[in-house]
């Protein structure tokens, strides 16, 4: 799952640790998630999105690994 | 997850004091059953004097954990996970070699001490894998 974290804190021009104070997580957990390397829950994916004023699906995008998935199912 | 614990001083400086108490009392429990003549009751009551001390520990450590966020607490899995299994195949093997009669009895001391190395170790690869 990719995101787009790092974007969205740029716009914000939040650092990591400002996010985590607002989201109420570690900044290793901000850390994490924003490299890709952790996929959080969803309440937590809620919260990051919700502190972005966006959805979850605007902020996570699902990266399906079956190629023969892509462009959606009929 | 330096934030979060410099957050809870608190928890951790009670947490030490009870750890330090339940030690002494252990230790104290370990003194006396060697040194002191007891009868079979008294013998019991004094084994089991650290149970207290020690079930407040784990207590303690659980409210700790729920204090933690998700990520944290994954971390802290992995590394139990490493602890727990690590030190159990230690002492089976400690045991296979008891068996073999090359080593003497197990000291508890050094599972402890073995189990918390092996947490620091676990904590530390489940830092750097998710880094």
């Amino acid at each position: 799952m990719k995101n787009r974290m790092r974007v969205l804190r740029a716009e914000m021009d939040w650092t990591q640790a400002d996010l985590a104070t607002r989201i109420g997580v570690s900044r290793q957990a901000v850390i994490a998630v924003e490299n890709g390397k952790y996929d959080p829950a969803l309440p937590l994916a809620f919260r990051i999105a919700r502190a972005f004023g966006k959805n979850v699906e605007d902020v996570f995008i699902w990266e399906d690994e079956d190629p023969s998935q892509k462009g959606g199912t009929k | 997850m330096p934030e979060l614990h410099r957050k809870q001083n608190p928890s951790r400086i009670l947490f030490l004091l009870v750890a330090l108490l339940a030690t002494a009392i252990d230790i104290g429990a370990f003194r006396v059953l060697a040194r002191v003549e007891l009868g079979p009751t008294p013998r019991i009551l004094v084994a089991l004097a650290p149970l207290p001390g020690d079930i407040a520990l784990i207590w303690l450590a659980l409210r700790a954990i729920r204090k933690l966020d998700e990520f944290q607490k994954r971390v802290h899995f992995e590394a139990v996970v490493v602890a727990f299994l690590s030190t159990g195949v230690a002492v089976f093997v400690y045991g296979y070699l008891q068996k073999a009669e090359v080593v003497g009895p197990l000291n508890f001391g050094i599972v402890w001490a073995l189990m918390l190395a092996s947490y620091a170790v676990g904590y530390r690869i489940a830092v750097s894998h998710y880094q």
